[in-house]
């Protein structure tokens, strides 16, 4: 099979995204865009831990809301750029994500899902009551200062941006089916012991899967608080937001490279499309984009439990075949 | 197989055994599942281990390969103490198992299952994929290789066990009942392939409760109880022992094989 038959969706929705802005001028849409990529960059990000070596993380807003505040505090507090800020949280993320991933060889399954969710609520507490250093509940506006050095750009320089983020990430996974490291992972995931017999040192690949897993969400977590301008303890350390990374990877396919992207794509424009119609006077059903997340899941659960990107590959494995 | 270095087989009197159990004793609680087991194994033996169920087989299985650690005693492999050395460190020193409630990577195919044994030796996946695709054809996995694991019958399941333990390429290699719930075509293709494995050199020790089986293969018997090891002999000297006959094989045995 060629490259291009290998990985048409792929092509389809980063090559769509590429040309988008050429196309397209509309703000609006364009917001959406990079959300889109930037929301499946995180649930790639997750992916690594949850679908890739099994360590099913509930608390990966920890990870996110680090990068976000690291660079937020060190750009406000002591003028620094956004791109230290990021290195700094990618480093703290390295840290925190290395004792979360030796976690996960105390506990299982649900206790070590239930132990994330812990661990992000703890900084929340940090985050919102620590008023001197982080303003606490108030949160911290972004200065917008243009430039790339301080990754104050357009719409147009966001989506591309985004994208290569995107891109990398998938191209880590994409690495992380055919590598020596990604197989051997694979071995732990579907069976710890099983592994260990075969030589594969299965604790420490689960610790180094979960550390790359927190440095990647803390890179997205940092260049959304840069786009979206403003830090809330409250969003960036919720649980809200740690379900999203993990359900749109469980929505598009967990365990697959472009599944997260497909459940992004899925799911932000569900809600952004949502948002917009039920906005205004009928904004009491605003809610009613949970129900409708809601729903998603339960039917992608019942029906595709493989995820959209194995139902894609069954479509096209079917349309292969004449018949 | 056995092409690894060290896997020169030497059975001459005078060779340190390959492995050696000194007094080995593993508690949980009250219970004492391996109370001072001491045997030694040569290298190209093949050593079958009989007993009632609770006898401690596997628990010793888990203790040699790493998995329990032992409450006393030492595990020697290779003229290695590796006593409450991690299983993974253990495989690599080329002592590997198989489990008797088997592990497939249920969602990978066979040929994937494999080549993860593979790469525990080799860096690159091209050169993993075709060693996995020998050792596949060698258990007589060929047509399945694309199969997910999980859908395997358990006859197929059973030797896919022991393709991948295979392929990391052991130089003593445990087997954990895997002739249990086989009928009896895929006993004497189970037992074809262990005696193949053993010709060519590979050392291996066999958990089994088929006792028919265990005649035709192993070249000693040893025979746990609550425990402990109550005997220890060819498998003639096996079954004519007063004590395993008691405890485990029981007067029909004696019979039947008059």
């Amino acid at each position: 099979m060629g490259l291009v038959a290998r990985h048409w969706g792929a092509l389809l929705i980063f090559g769509g995204a590429a040309l988008t802005p050429i196309l397209v001028r509309d703000a609006y849409f364009l917001d959406s865009l990079v959300l889109i990529l930037l929301w499946g960059a995180l649930s790639a990000a997750w992916n690594v831990a949850g679908g890739y070596a099994g360590q099913v993380s509930i608390g990966h807003a920890a990870f996110f809301g680090i990068g976000a505040y690291s660079a937020a505090l060190l750009g406000t507090r002591f003028q620094q750029s956004p791109w230290l800020g990021m290195l700094v949280g990618v480093a703290l993320s390295l840290a925190a994500g290395a004792a979360i991933g030796y976690l996960s060889n105390r506990l299982k399954g649900p206790y070590f899902a239930l132990s994330t969710i812990a661990f992000s609520q703890v900084l929340l507490i940090v985050a919102s009551r620590w008023r001197a250093f982080t303003s606490g509940s108030e949160g911290i506006p972004v200065p917008f200062r243009p430039g790339f050095a301080t990754l104050g750009l357009g719409h147009v320089a966001w989506v591309y941006l985004a994208l290569v983020v995107a891109l990398l990430y998938w191209g880590l996974e994409l690495w992380l089916e055919h590598s020596r490291f990604g197989y051997r992972l694979a071995g732990v995931r579907e069976d710890e012991d099983a592994a260990q017999a075969l030589g594969i040192p299965a604790r420490r690949l689960k610790v180094i899967a979960v550390t790359m897993s927190a440095a990647l969400t803390s890179v997205c977590g940092t260049l959304w608080a840069q786009y979206v301008g403003f830090v809330d303890p409250f969003y960036v350390f919720s649980v809200d937001l740690s379900v999203r990374f993990a359900l749109n990877a469980i929505i598009g396919g967990m365990g697959t490279a472009l599944g997260p992207f497909l459940g992004s794509i899925l799911i932000t424009s569900l809600e952004t499309y949502l948002r917009a119609t039920l906005s205004g006077v009928k904004s009491g059903f605003t809610g009613i984009y949970l129900i409708v997340y809601g729903v998603v899941l339960i039917l992608v659960v019942r029906f595709v439990p493989e995820g959209l990107a194995g139902l894609s590959a069954r479509l096209w494995a079917r349309a292969r075949v004449p018949s | 197989m056995g092409t690894g270095p060290g896997a020169i087989v030497t059975t001459s009197a005078g060779a340190p055994p390959l492995l050696t159990l000194d007094r080995v004793t593993k508690r949980f609680g009250g219970l004492t599942a391996v109370r001072e087991v001491s045997l030694t194994v040569a290298a190209g033996d093949l050593l079958g281990i009989i007993g009632p169920n609770g006898a401690g087989k596997t628990t010793l299985f888990h203790v040699i390969s790493g998995y329990f650690r032992p409450d006393e005693g030492r595990v020697v492999f290779d003229g290695r103490d590796i006593t409450g050395q991690p299983a993974h460190a253990i495989s690599r020193r080329g002592l590997t198992r198989t489990f008797q409630i088997v592990k497939p990577f249920g969602n990978l195919s066979v040929l994937d299952n494999v080549m993860i044994g593979a790469l525990t030796r080799v860096a690159s996946t091209r050169q993993a994929r075709a060693e996995a695709a020998a050792v596949i054809d060698l258990c007589g996995l060929g047509p399945h290789a694309g199969v997910r694991a999980r859908t395997l019958p358990l006859a197929l399941r059973k030797r896919l066990e022991v393709a991948r333990a295979l392929a990391t390429r052991p130089r003593l290699l445990l087997l954990d009942e895997v002739m249990a719930g086989l009928n009896p075509t895929e006993l004497v293709a189970m037992i074809d392939l262990i005696r193949r494995l053993h010709a060519e050199g590979l050392t291996l020790i066999v958990i089994e409760h088929i006792m028919a089986a265990m005649m035709r293969l192993a070249q000693r018997i040893v025979m746990l109880h609550h425990g402990e090891k109550i005997a220890e002999g060819t498998p003639h000297e096996i079954t004519s022992d007063r004590r395993v006959i008691d405890a485990y094989l029981g007067e029909e045995f004696v019979l039947a094989d008059a």
